[in-house]
C-alpha cells in the first residue's frame, strides 16, 4: 500500500503490543489511543495539573493555555470559521442532548415538528423524544430503501411539512453506510429546518469540513477519534449556539449572577458549565494534531482495502447474511449466522480473541424495521491490518461450524 | 401447552444435565467442546410457547431476549423453574444456572452462592459480565423469587 505503512501506524498503540492475540474490530464502540494521546494526558497531570480560566497563578494559565490550544486544533480540524464555535462536552450524546433541550422555545414550539431518520442512534432520538413528548411537538422519520440507505425522495416528501429542525448521522453507526450530508443540508436549508448532523461515526472517517457542509450543528465524540473517553465536540454555527438554552448551568458559563437574575458569560463558555475534562480535552487535541500527520485518503484508501477483502472473505463463506453495503460504506459491516442470535456468533468470536459487539447497537428502530434481533458489528479502523481480516474470517468460519454442526 | 405440562417436561432436562452434563462441562478440553456441550443443553430444554412469553417474564439485562418461568409448590415449599432464551450459549448457561436451583426450598434457595458454583465449574467469567449475556441477571431474577422472610 503506497503512502501508508500500516506497521508504523499500529506501532503507535500501546494495546496491539500488550494484547498481540486480540483482533479488535470494536472500534465504533470505542477506538485504541495512541501513545501521543496517552503521553499528553499524562503529562498534563504529572506537570501542570490546574484548573482552567480562574487560577490565579502560571500553572492554571498554562493549563488554560493548552485548554483553549485544543479547541484551536479542533476547530482547524473541522474548519469551523470561528475557535468559539468549538464547544466541549462529554461526548456526542451530552452534545444532542444540549441542543434537542436548547432548542425548545427557542426554535421548537408547540405544534412543530422535527425530522429523524430511520437508523438513527438512540442517542439522536431519545432527547427529542424526551422533549417532544412535553411540548407538544411532532416526530417525523425518514425511512429507508430496500438498499438500506436513506430514501431521499421520501426525504424530500417530508421536507415540505415544513420541519424546524433535521437531525441525522453522518455514518450509520450500524450499517457504516455513509449519507450524502452535503446534499441533505442543502435540502433541509431549502425547506428552511436547522440542521443537526450527528458525526460519531462521520467524524473518524471524513475529516468534515464544517464551511462546506453548512450544518447549524454537529457534534461527535473524541474516544471514538483516538481521543479520551469522556470528551466531545458540539460544533455550532455562532447564531445557532445563541439561540440554545444552557443545559447545564454553574461555574465560568455564568457572567453576573443574583437571586432576581443570571447573565451569562459568551460563547464558548456559556455552554461549557463546570470543570470541564480538562485533561480529556488536551488528549482530543493531541490525537487530532496527532491524525493530521496523516493523509487521510491514505487512511480512507487503507480501510476500503480490509472491507474489500473482507467483504470478499465473507462471500465464500456459507450462511452468512451481511447487512451492509460494500459501497459508501465508513468501514462498517452488520452481519449475522442464518438463523442464529448474533450474541452466540460474537461469544464464539470472543473466545477466539475477536473483538466486536454484537446486538442492537443503541439503535432499535432500525432492527425493528429490519425485524431481526440484532447483528454482529465488525468495525474497522486505521490501525487494523489484512491479518486482522484474515483472522475474523477464519473465526467466523469456526463460528458457524459448530453453531450449525 | 400449560405450566404443568412444562414444568414436568423441564424437571428432568434439569436433572439429566445436572447428572451427566455438569462433569463434562468442567472437564472441557477447549472452548469448542465447551461451546458444543453448552449448545446440546439449550436443545434438552422445552421451550417455552410464544403465547406464554408474556413481559413480565423477560429477563432484564439481556443483549438477547430471555424468559424465565417460577411455579413455587407451596405444600412443599420447592422452587421450580423454566427458561427460554433466543440466543443457545446463554440458554446453556442458564439452564447449567437452573439445574443447580431448581427444586430448592426458599431457605435452600435464599443462601445458595452461585457465584461460588459458577467457579467450581469453571464459567466464572460468563458471570461478571456486566451487561449482555444477562446471567447476572437471570441470577438476581431467581433470587427474586425467593419468599421475603
Amino acid at each position: 500500500m503506497s503512502g501508508f505503512d500500516v506497521q508504523q501506524f499500529r506501532s503507535q498503540f500501546a494495546f496491539f503490543q500488550l494484547q498481540p492475540d486480540w483482533v479488535y474490530l470494536d472500534n465504533a464502540a470505542t477506538m485504541h489511543k495512541p501513545k501521543a494521546v496517552t503521553d499528553a494526558v499524562q503529562r498534563f497531570y504529572q506537570q501542570h495539573n490546574s484548573n482552567v480560566h480562574r487560577g490565579a497563578h502560571q500553572l492554571s494559565q498554562r493549563a488554560t493555555a493548552e485548554f483553549e490550544q485544543a479547541r484551536d486544533t479542533v476547530a482547524s480540524f473541522i474548519n469551523a470559521k470561528h475557535r468559539h464555535e468549538i464547544i466541549f462536552t462529554s461526548g456526542a450524546t451530552a452534545a444532542l442532548n444540549q441542543i434537542a433541550f436548547g432548542l425548545m422555545h427557542t426554535i421548537l414550539h408547540p405544534g412543530d415538528r422535527i425530522l429523524l431518520t430511520q437508523l438513527e442512534h438512540h442517542a439522536n432520538i431519545v432527547p427529542w423524544q424526551l422533549h417532544c413528548q412535553r411540548h407538544g411537538i411532532y416526530i417525523d422519520v425518514v425511512p429507508l430503501k430496500s438498499s438500506l440507505q436513506l430514501d431521499l425522495a421520501a426525504y424530500q416528501q417530508l421536507l415540505l411539512k415544513k420541519p424546524k429542525v433535521v437531525s441525522f448521522s453522518h455514518v450509520s453507526n450500524v450499517l457504516g453506510h455513509i449519507q450524502p450530508a452535503q446534499q441533505m443540508v442543502a435540502m433541509a436549508k431549502a425547506a428552511g429546518a436547522i440542521t443537526v448532523i450527528d458525526g460519531a461515526q462521520g467524524v473518524v472517517y471524513q475529516q468534515p469540513d464544517m464551511q462546506q457542509l453548512d450544518c447549524d450543528f454537529y457534534v461527535f465524540s473524541g474516544h471514538k477519534i483516538y481521543g479520551p473517553t469522556g470528551t466531545g465536540v458540539l460544533y455550532g454555527k455562532t447564531e445557532s449556539l445563541e439561540q440554545l438554552t444552557p443545559l447545564l448551568a454553574g461555574g465560568e458559563m455564568i457572567e453576573q449572577v443574583s437571586f432576581v437574575n443570571t447573565t451569562f458569560n459568551k460563547l464558548p463558555f456559556r455552554l461549557e458549565a463546570g470543570t470541564p475534562n480538562i485533561a480529556g480535552v488536551i488528549g482530543l487535541g493531541a490525537a487530532l494534531q496527532w491524525l493530521q500527520q496523516y493523509n487521510n485518503n491514505n487512511l480512507i484508501q487503507h480501510k476500503a482495502l480490509l472491507l474489500k477483502a473482507f467483504f470478499n472473505g465473507l462471500a465464500q463463506l456459507k450462511g452468512v447474511d451481511i447487512l451492509s453495503m460494500p459501497v459508501h460504506n465508513a468501514g462498517i459491516v452488520a452481519l449475522n449466522v442464518d438463523s442464529e442470535h448474533p450474541s452466540d456468533v460474537a461469544a464464539m468470536l470472543d473466545q477466539q480473541r475477536i473483538a466486536v459487539r454484537s446486538g442492537q447497537h443503541c439503535a432499535m428502530p432500525l432492527f425493528s424495521y429490519l425485524a431481526k434481533p440484532g447483528a454482529v458489528r465488525c468495525a474497522f479502523a486505521a490501525y487494523n491490518t489484512l491479518d486482522d481480516v484474515n483472522r475474523c474470517l477464519l473465526a467466523l468460519e469456526q463460528a458457524v461450524e459448530i453453531l450449525t454442526a | 401447552m400449560t405450566l404443568e405440562q412444562l414444568l414436568a417436561d423441564t424437571k428432568p432436562a434439569l436433572q439429566d444435565i445436572q447428572q451427566r452434563d455438569l462433569a463434562d462441562i468442567k472437564q472441557a478440553a477447549d472452548w469448542q467442546a465447551k461451546y458444543r456441550i453448552l449448545m446440546q443443553l439449550g436443545k434438552k430444554l422445552p421451550a417455552i410457547p410464544e403465547k406464554m412469553k408474556q413481559p413480565e417474564l423477560l429477563v432484564k439485562g439481556c443483549e438477547s431476549r430471555a424468559w424465565l418461568l417460577h411455579y413455587h409448590d407451596k405444600s412443599s415449599d420447592k422452587h421450580y423453574f423454566v427458561l427460554d432464551s433466543e440466543a443457545r450459549i446463554v440458554k446453556g448457561l442458564m439452564a447449567i444456572m437452573l439445574c443447580l436451583v431448581n427444586g430448592m426450598s426458599s431457605a435452600e434457595l435464599a443462601k445458595f452462592d452461585l457465584s461460588h458454583k459458577f467457579e467450581q465449574l469453571n464459567l466464572k467469567p460468563y458471570l461478571s459480565q456486566s451487561r449482555g449475556n444477562g446471567l447476572t441477571a437471570m441470577a438476581e431474577k431467581i433470587k427474586a423469587c425467593c419468599p421475603a422472610s
